[in-house]
C-alpha cells in the first residue's frame, strides 16, 4: 500500500488533537506545556508534509519549520520561567491556582 | 524521501502511543520521557519526508534541549509539591510492545523491503544551500523578526531576574 500525503496529514491532525485534548484536560502546568509542544509538533509535521509533496523547490516549508522550532523553544522557556516565578509564591502545580498573573 | 509503509506505520504507532502516554500518565517524569520519544519520532517523520536538516534540528532542540529545561523546572518545583505514586505497568507494556515490533520489523521485514543506500539521497550541499537561501534571502525579514523576538526573550529574562533579586 502506498503512503500518500494524507497519511502524514492525518498523523499531524491526530497529534494536534491529542495536544488539544491534553491541554484541556490536564491540570499540571508542565504537562500543559508538554501538550502544547505536542500540538506544535503536529503542525510541524503538516508543514514538512506539504513542503515535501507539493513540489517545493525553495524549501519554504522546511524553513518555516525552523522558525516554528525556535519560536516554540523560546515560548516554552518563557512559560516555564513565569511558572517558576509564580510557583515560588503559591507552591502549587495546579493550573487552577494561577488565576492571576 | 523514503516512501516505505513499514517505516511509516512504525513511526505512526510510536508517535501516537507516546503522545497519548505523555498526556494521560499522571507522573510528570514519565510524561516527560514519553514526550521526548514523541519528539524523536517526529524527527523520524521529518527524515522519511526528505528533510534531514529539520530532523537533526528537531532531535537536537526538542529531543535534547527542551527536556533539559522541563526537567530542571520539574526539579525546582515538583519536589516541594505533593508527590504522586503511580503504576508504571502501562508504560512498561507499551515500551515492550514497541521494542518487540521494532525488532520484528527490523530483523524480519525490513531487509527485504527497504534498501537504505538506494533510497536516501546524500546531496547535503544542495540541501544546506537551499536552506541558507531560504533563511538569508527569501525570508530574511522573518529571520530578523525571530532574532528580535529571541533578543526580547533574553532581555526579559534578565529583567525578571533583576527584579526578582531586588524583591
Amino acid at each position: 500500500m502506498e503512503i500518500t500525503m494524507y497519511h502524514y496529514l492525518f498523523i499531524g491532525l491526530i497529534l494536534f488533537l491529542i495536544g488539544v485534548i491534553g491541554s484541556v484536560l490536564v491540570k499540571n502546568v508542565i504537562k500543559l506545556l508538554i501538550a502544547i509542544e505536542i500540538m506544535l509538533t503536529g503542525i510541524n509535521i503538516n508543514f514538512i508534509t506539504f513542503a515535501a509533496y507539493c513540489g517545493n523547490d525553495k524549501f519554504d516549508g522546511f524553513v518555516l519549520v525552523l522558525f516554528y522550532t525556535a519560536l516554540g523553544a523560546a515560548e516554552l522557556a518563557v512559560a516555564l520561567y513565569l511558572f517558576y516565578l509564580m510557583f515560588r509564591k503559591k507552591e502549587s502545580e495546579n493550573i487552577e491556582s494561577y488565576t492571576e498573573l | 524521501m523514503i516512501n516505505n509503509p513499514v517505516v511509516f506505520y512504525i513511526a505512526s504507532f510510536l508517535i501516537i502511543g507516546f503522545a497519548l502516554l505523555s498526556v494521560f500518565l499522571k507522573n510528570i517524569i514519565y510524561s516527560l520521557l514519553c514526550a521526548v520519544m514523541v519528539f524523536f519520532s517526529a524527527s523520524i517523520f521529518f527524515y522519511i519526508l526528505g528533510s534531514e536538516y529539520n530532523a537533526i534540528i528537531q532531535a537536537a532542540i526538542y529531543g535534547l534541549a527542551i527536556p533539559v529545561i522541563i526537567g530542571l523546572s520539574i526539579m525546582f518545583t515538583t519536589g516541594k509539591a505533593k508527590s504522586r505514586k503511580e503504576s508504571i505497568l502501562p508504560m512498561i507494556i507499551f515500551f515492550a510492545c514497541a521494542l518487540f515490533i521494532m525488532a520484528f520489523v527490523s530483523l524480519v521485514m525490513l531487509p527485504d523491503s527497504f534498501h537504505v543506500m538506494e533510497l536516501v539521497p546524500f546531496n547535503s550541499y544542495d540541501v544546506i544551500s537551499e536552506f541558507a537561501r531560504g533563511i538569508y534571502i527569501d525570508y530574511v525579514w522573518a529571520f530578523e523578526l525571530l532574532s528580535l523576538l529571541l533578543t526580547i526573550v533574553i532581555a526579559g529574562f534578565t529583567l525578571f531576574r533583576i527584579k526578582g533579586g531586588k524583591s
